[in-house]
């Protein structure tokens, strides 16, 4: 039981660690982004590249597939998300797809199709309450917990997080101030899919990288998204958590199940706590 | 469509010329494809009456096409081997199901509704292959035969080819009629602003689930049809992954015309059928085509086209979404 948890909560931090850039997106720019997918996926892919070169030390490598994710972030958010604000919420599925649709692709191009297996990167078993746990999924929960805080204080502290926030709630006046939403909505844009990019990165040991890897995912960090409310951290934070913890249970007992799960209880949310978008 | 009677005359003319275009094109692409085009040119009618006409767009639409195609497996498997008693079996179930899910999914709007139908539709996808992969075959299907009565063989393929497009005509001859009647108009009305029709008086949530259900419906008589052409049922007929096929095929010809979605199932068809053949990397081919779709063409070709025809003559006025 203790190792289920243990897992429900491995899933939830890297589900959490995805879905912040998506509960981003959608709450201020009211984008559903299928492009963030594609993020997830680069992320792991540029991991791997880079590993032979960093000599195989997982940390620089991770670092590095998480700054290449930058510049192609910004492109997508430039010439495609830019130019869907404020036109009918379809158009902007039917874009950011369309993207995700490309984005794959390339990837089967320069990569091949074949799934790419990963090994642990600590390989260091922990005995804790009597069961062994690998180390790096703690290390990965711990990480999660600290961009929480890290958020919260970025959320609270900085000029930018303010401007963010404000935005969240009322674009047109944060405009009417003087300030330019979307240079900001850029940011968190980027960041968002950083942090999509180092959820890529964490999980690629935990399961194998195929190029459709990032689309499942995203479906199951929409329903995070949904169910924790649009643009709402501490929101996310819980139902990823939540919503992980539904996964591992479900998948203890029927593993097939695990993923359908989390659409049944997104279903039930969405029933009694409907989202005008 | 001043009076009546030009609206009978005008969907007659169409009809000609649906059908006309679809047997032209058949000596081209041979009986088989062509049937598969037709299938597919009545599921996007079916989407399209809920994307186009009433500005909601599901982004699951593959349960209820699935709906169709299993409950007419089903029905065969177990009822009875009557290819139309099975076929109106298969329309039941994608009925049932719209009314079913239609309460819980016609009261969100926009991305709210895609998602929740895409999550519906995984739940589908994980009954028919993992929960009751004995009735169903699971991974690998099934196959399925009906039984002949004197000409009506469905083995036969220019029968086949034959009452396939006669569905579509008769599809197609329905959903104008709907779309032009005072429903039809309260539907796009509610696509245009939804408060206001409330403010108007109307209960939009009947009209909607009713809506609802129509493509519900529609999209389960596709898949019936499709299980008739094929003669077998995999999961690809529920698979979630391919529900942006439809989108792509409405967006391309056009959202909000029931041309406009006959001629973008055919063109998506077409690009999926043979484009995969001459250029390899056809997915990247298929996201440019619909960025520029989205940034450029907003009204899809049908929509394009008639804009052009319609500076010079004054053609059926066509919306743009």
């Amino acid at each position: 039981m203790i190792s289920t948890i243990a897992y429900g909560l491995t899933i939830g931090a890297i589900l959490f660690i995805i879905s912040i850039g998506l509960s981003l997106t959608f709450g201020t720019m009211r984008i559903v982004n299928f492009a963030h997918g594609l993020v997830y996926t680069l992320g792991a892919y540029f991991l791997i590249s880079t590993l032979p070169f960093a000599r195989n030390n997982f940390i620089l490598g991770a670092l590095v597939a998480v700054l290449a994710v930058i510049p192609i972030s910004y492109v997508i958010e430039r010439f495609v998300v830019r130019k869907l604000y404020g036109i009918s919420i379809d158009y902007a599925i039917i874009a950011t797809y369309a993207v995700a649709l490309i984005g794959i692709d390339a990837i089967k191009w320069i990569w091949g199709a074949s799934p790419i297996p990963l090994s642990d990167p600590v390989g260091i078993d922990i005995s804790l309450f009597g069961i062994t746990l690998p180390l790096y999924r703690l290390i990965i929960i711990l990480l999660a917990v600290v961009i929480f805080i890290a958020l919260l204080i970025f959320f609270k502290k900085t000029m930018v997080g303010k401007i963010v926030v404000a935005a969240l709630e009322d674009k047109d006046a944060v405009r009417g101030l003087g300030i330019s939403v979307d240079k900001y909505f850029t940011y968190i844009f980027v960041i968002g899919s950083c942090l999509a990019a180092l959820g890529g990165v964490l999980y690629a040991p935990i399961t194998s990288v195929h190029p459709y890897m990032g689309m499942m995912v995203l479906l199951v960090s929409f329903a995070v998204v949904l169910v924790g409310g649009l643009g709402n951290i501490k929101g996310t934070f819980v139902s990823a958590f939540v919503l992980g913890m539904v996964m591992a249970i479900t998948g203890r007992y029927w593993g097939p199940a695990a993923e359908t799960m989390v659409f049944v209880v997104m279903g039930i949310v969405l029933i009694f706590k409907p989202i005008d978008v | 469509m001043a009076t009546q009677n030009s609206t009978g005359f005008k969907s007659f003319r169409d009809i000609l010329i649906i059908a006309a275009g679809f047997l032209a094109i058949m000596p081209v692409l041979g009986i088989n494809r062509t049937t598969d085009f037709i299938i597919f040119s009545i599921f996007v009618l079916a989407f399209n009456i809920l994307y186009g006409f009433m500005g909601r767009l599901s982004f699951g639409h593959m349960l209820y096409l699935g709906s169709g195609a299993y409950g007419i497996t089903l029905f065969t498997e177990h009822v009875s081997r009557n290819p139309f008693l099975a076929i109106i079996a298969g329309i039941c179930v994608g009925a049932l199901l719209g009314a079913i899910l239609g309460p819980i999914i016609v009261r969100t709007t926009g991305a709210c509704f895609a998602l929740i139908n895409l999550a519906f539709n995984q739940v589908g996808y994980f009954l028919v292959v993992v929960a009751f992969s004995r009735q169903t075959g699971g991974e690998d299907g099934m196959s399925v035969s009906f039984s002949k009565f004197g000409f009506i063989d469905f083995s036969n393929k220019p029968f086949k080819f034959g009452f396939v497009l006669l569905c579509l005509l008769v599809t197609y001859y329905l959903l104008r009629k709907f779309t032009s009647s005072p429903y039809g108009i309260l539907i796009k009305s509610i696509k245009e602003n939804e408060t206001r029709v409330k403010f108007l008086g109307y209960n939009t949530f009947n009209y909607k689930w009713i809506t609802f259900v129509i493509s519900s419906s529609l999209s389960a008589f596709a898949g019936a049809l499709s299980i008739i052409n094929y003669g077998y049922v995999t999961p690809s007929f529920i698979d979630p992954s391919r529900a942006v096929e439809v989108l792509f095929a409405a967006l391309i010809g056009g959202a909000g015309s029931l041309y406009g979605a006959i001629i973008g199932g055919v063109i998506y068809m077409a690009i999926s059928n043979y484009l995969a053949s001459y250029i390899p990397r056809w997915e990247m081919f298929l996201g440019f085509a619909l960025l520029i779709v989205v940034f450029r063409f907003r009204a899809g070709v049908w929509g394009y086209v008639s804009e052009k025809f319609k500076s010079r003559t004054k053609a059926i006025p066509v919306r743009t979404p």
